[in-house]
């Protein structure tokens, strides 16, 4: 591809940089929408005071600014609600916003307070870069209110140019030229030393910069000059580690007034299985289990766990497992920290559409395999019922009855093909029960007639030698039985009913 | 001015009667015997819930459904057996040609459970067995059933004892097909229709049982007595002597 072609032949840098960073991951995003209302501000320890890191729209109209020291901005404001720095919930949160770019882009890098993107080539999935943009300030605006950002042909770049605000064009090539030359050197990170000499010199943009000559540029200022400007011109590719999600999923919310009723717990429930559901979109995984943590402020957290049959990452059915088996679960009077944990996954494509984008039907599953409606089914009963309610029948690998038919849970199959023939009875007894012989008759319950048989039953010859003769008995009134005698004894024992 | 478009929809529901008309609208789902097909005009009715009225368990009640429980296994639909009076017997299904991954078997603890259990299955598009011993349902909680069904549109079954349901409530049941399965003998099985649209209550067929009795033991030989009771049985089997079955003791 030529320079002519279009206005971005080559790498496309986008640098979203969230100002209000420090406010946003201090608020719920249940929240948001109330809290900008009320004049809001981050503080943090800066050189021995607490000072404004940062402040939303409507404390600055009260002249609230970020520097200012706690006392003089009380002063300025004394309804400022203010909020203590913490630098780990920022960390989560723009991992979250991470995770969120990174189904528009493969190419996502962590910055201090702002994310890259390299977007050459995805905009074929959005049909157009604006679309793309659009869609991206969209989903991101659900978790950061102000977003701002810049493009240009290198990550270093991008950053320079950032500027407040989000806009969905792509600027022209030329115009991010002229920009970039446009530059104040001061804006470089270069040291004080330097940019006093580069002054000295007369040289202000960077313009100034990249007409002298590189070689006498590195000899007289250094080699990281060069570097800085080839990577801002893009001509060194970009080092920075990409970002990756995490192997395991991991989230909390916390509510400082606390959660008292479980109707209350469904909505932070809610945004943290959306969460959830983009890590796994991310990841293009399934998850097969995951795990609740409600802790209360004083006393013993409670937990429980989900697991899921088959494969599922939307949002919606894990929040009506959720739901269910939070019935039967008893939780701590006031409930401070939710916290949703997930470990276990499956790779695939989650709504896997086929070659012309619709969804394969569930009939097209294999034999062994339980189709989707089904396992959801499944999860649903034993979200609500409890995991012992639910069972499944199996065979054994074994020739005793009481081992060739066993009970297992669900899914827990085992691969056999045991070829168990002849005559046998549709239901079983949990163990074989003697039964008495009243004058040579057979008697359980009623008189009992044996109608055919012997079948001889030897096994189990390594642990206890069991010989057995199978016999189909009646009773009077048309029930069928399984009876076996030990061989050699007269010991009668019915294990099994025709039905 | 009539509005034809709601008489049209009237008149799709399968449940709507109309009159002496002979067409059966009801759809059905066979049950791998013919006679039991004719008796109940083509199979097991689906979008409906079937009564099975048994007389006591063990007398070949289960085995009917086998090869409706196949089908839908085969169709990739679960089949769940909620409250089976015993264990399931898996090589006995699996030579049924059961798919085991398809069977689920569901214990309920009280009958609000095994009401929200028949009916999410049901709307689940699964083929359901349940067991109503202990737990008698009422009217209007197998009227839901029913509707559950109607909605879904697949068959689901209901296996009640007999006596106890004649007692309680003479024969009413929201039930598309109620039918009484009863012994006649150690061979054979009657099935007589207590309740289908178009066919006439009281209507009766006699089925052999499944196994084959070929292997006869010598019951010459056999350490117990083998005769039958005083009580007469209404029997096609012909009665043994009773000097083969004496022991000598």
């Amino acid at each position: 591809m030529t320079r002519a072609t279009g206005p971005y032949p080559e790498k496309i840098w986008l640098y979203l940089h969230f100002p209000l960073l420090p406010l946003d991951a201090l608020l719920d995003d249940s929240k948001i929408e109330d809290d900008r209302q009320i004049p809001t501000a981050v503080v943090g320890q800066e050189k021995n005071a607490m000072r404004i890191l940062c402040c939303n729209d409507s404390a600055k109209k009260s002249g609230v600014e970020p520097l200012l020291s706690l006392s003089t901005a009380l002063a300025l404001c004394p309804d400022l609600l203010t909020l203590q720095q913490q630098p780990e919930r920022e960390q989560t949160t723009l991992q979250q916003l991470a995770l969120i770019a990174y189904s528009f882009s493969p190419v996502v890098i962590i910055a201090e307070q702002g994310l890259w993107l390299e977007l050459s080539g995805c905009e074929k999935l959005f049909r157009s870069y604006r679309q793309l943009l659009q869609q991206l300030q969209k989903k991101l605006s659900h978790r950061c209110a102000h977003i701002d950002m810049g493009i240009a042909g290198s990550a270093d770049a991008a950053r320079l140019l950032c500027q407040t605000g989000f806009r969905c064009e792509l600027p022209e090539r030329a115009e991010v030229e002229q920009q970039l030359r446009l530059t104040p050197l001061s804006l470089l990170n270069i040291q004080r030393r330097q940019q006093q000499s580069f002054k000295q010199l007369g040289l202000t943009c960077l313009e100034d910069l990249l007409v002298l000559s590189r070689a006498e540029l590195a000899s007289r200022f250094g080699t990281d000059i060069v570097d800085q400007l080839q990577l801002l011109l893009g001509e060194q590719p970009c080092q920075l580690t990409r970002f990756k999600p995490a192997v395991s999923f991991h989230d909390l919310l916390q509510s400082t007034q606390g959660i008292f009723s479980k109707q209350g717990l469904l909505f932070p429930m809610k945004t943290l299985l959306q969460r959830l559901s983009i890590y796994l979109q991310a990841r293009q995984c399934y998850c097969r289990k995951i795990e609740w943590r409600f802790e209360p402020l004083i006393g013993e957290p409670s937990s429980m766990c989900i697991s899921l049959s088959g494969s599922q990452n939307s949002w919606a059915t894990l929040l009506d497992l959720s739901r269910l088996q939070l019935e039967r679960i008893h939780l701590p009077a006031s409930i401070e920290t939710i916290i949703l944990s997930s470990d276990d996954f499956v790779d695939g494509l989650p709504e896997g559409l086929d070659l012309f984008g619709t969804a394969p039907s569930s009939n097209n599953a294999l034999d062994g395999e339980v189709s989707l409606e089904a396992s959801r089914l499944i999860d649903s009963l034993r979200a609500r019922l409890g995991p012992e309610a639910l069972q499944q029948p199996a065979l054994g690998s074994n020739y005793l009855p009481e081992e060739a038919g066993k009970i297992v849970a669900p899914g827990k199959h085992p691969q056999l093909t045991v070829d168990h023939n002849g005559l046998q009875p549709l239901w079983l007894l949990p163990r074989p029960i003697a039964i008495q012989l009243r004058q040579q008759q057979l008697f359980w319950r009623r008189p009992l007639y044996i109608l055919s048989g012997p079948r001889r039953l030897s096994d189990n010859w390594w642990q206890t030698d069991q010989q057995r003769d199978y016999y189909l008995a009646c009773d009077n009134e048309g029930a069928r039985y399984w009876l076996f005698r030990q061989a050699g004894t007269d010991r009668w024992f019915v294990q099994g009913l025709f039905s | 001015m009539p509005n034809t478009e709601i008489i049209s929809k009237l008149l799709a529901r399968h449940d709507t009667w109309r009159g002496q008309s002979q067409k059966s609208t009801q759809r059905s789902v066979s049950s791998g015997n013919d006679q039991i097909d004719l008796l109940l005009k083509g199979g097991w009715p689906t979008a409906a819930l079937t009564e099975l009225l048994v007389q006591r368990p063990g007398i070949g009640e289960l085995s009917l459904l086998l090869p409706a429980i196949r089908d839908y296994c085969q169709n990739n639909h679960l089949s769940v057996w909620l409250d089976p009076p015993y264990q399931p017997y898996a090589p006995a299904l699996a030579a049924a040609g059961i798919a085991l991954q398809k069977v689920l078997i569901v214990q309920s603890k009280n009958p609000r459970e095994w009401l929200w259990i028949a009916e999410q299955c049901i709307r689940n598009n699964a083929l359901l067995l349940a067991w109503s011993d202990n737990k008698m349902a009422s009217y209007s909680d197998l009227r839901k059933l029913q509707l559950a069904a109607a909605d879904s549109g697949h068959a689901a079954f209901l296996f009640s004892a007999n006596k106890e349901r004649n007692h309680q409530q003479s024969g009413s049941s929201p039930a598309t097909l109620r039918l009484e399965v009863d012994s006649a003998g150690e061979k054979n099985l009657r099935l007589s229709v207590r309740k289908l649209r178009g066919v006439a209550p009281g209507e009766q067929l006699l089925i052999p049982r499944g196994k084959d009795l070929s292997s006869q033991t010598s019951l010459a030989k056999l350490p117990v007595n083998s005769i039958h009771s005083a009580t007469p049985i209404s029997t096609d089997i012909p009665r043994i002597k009773t000097s083969e079955q004496r022991l000598n003791v």
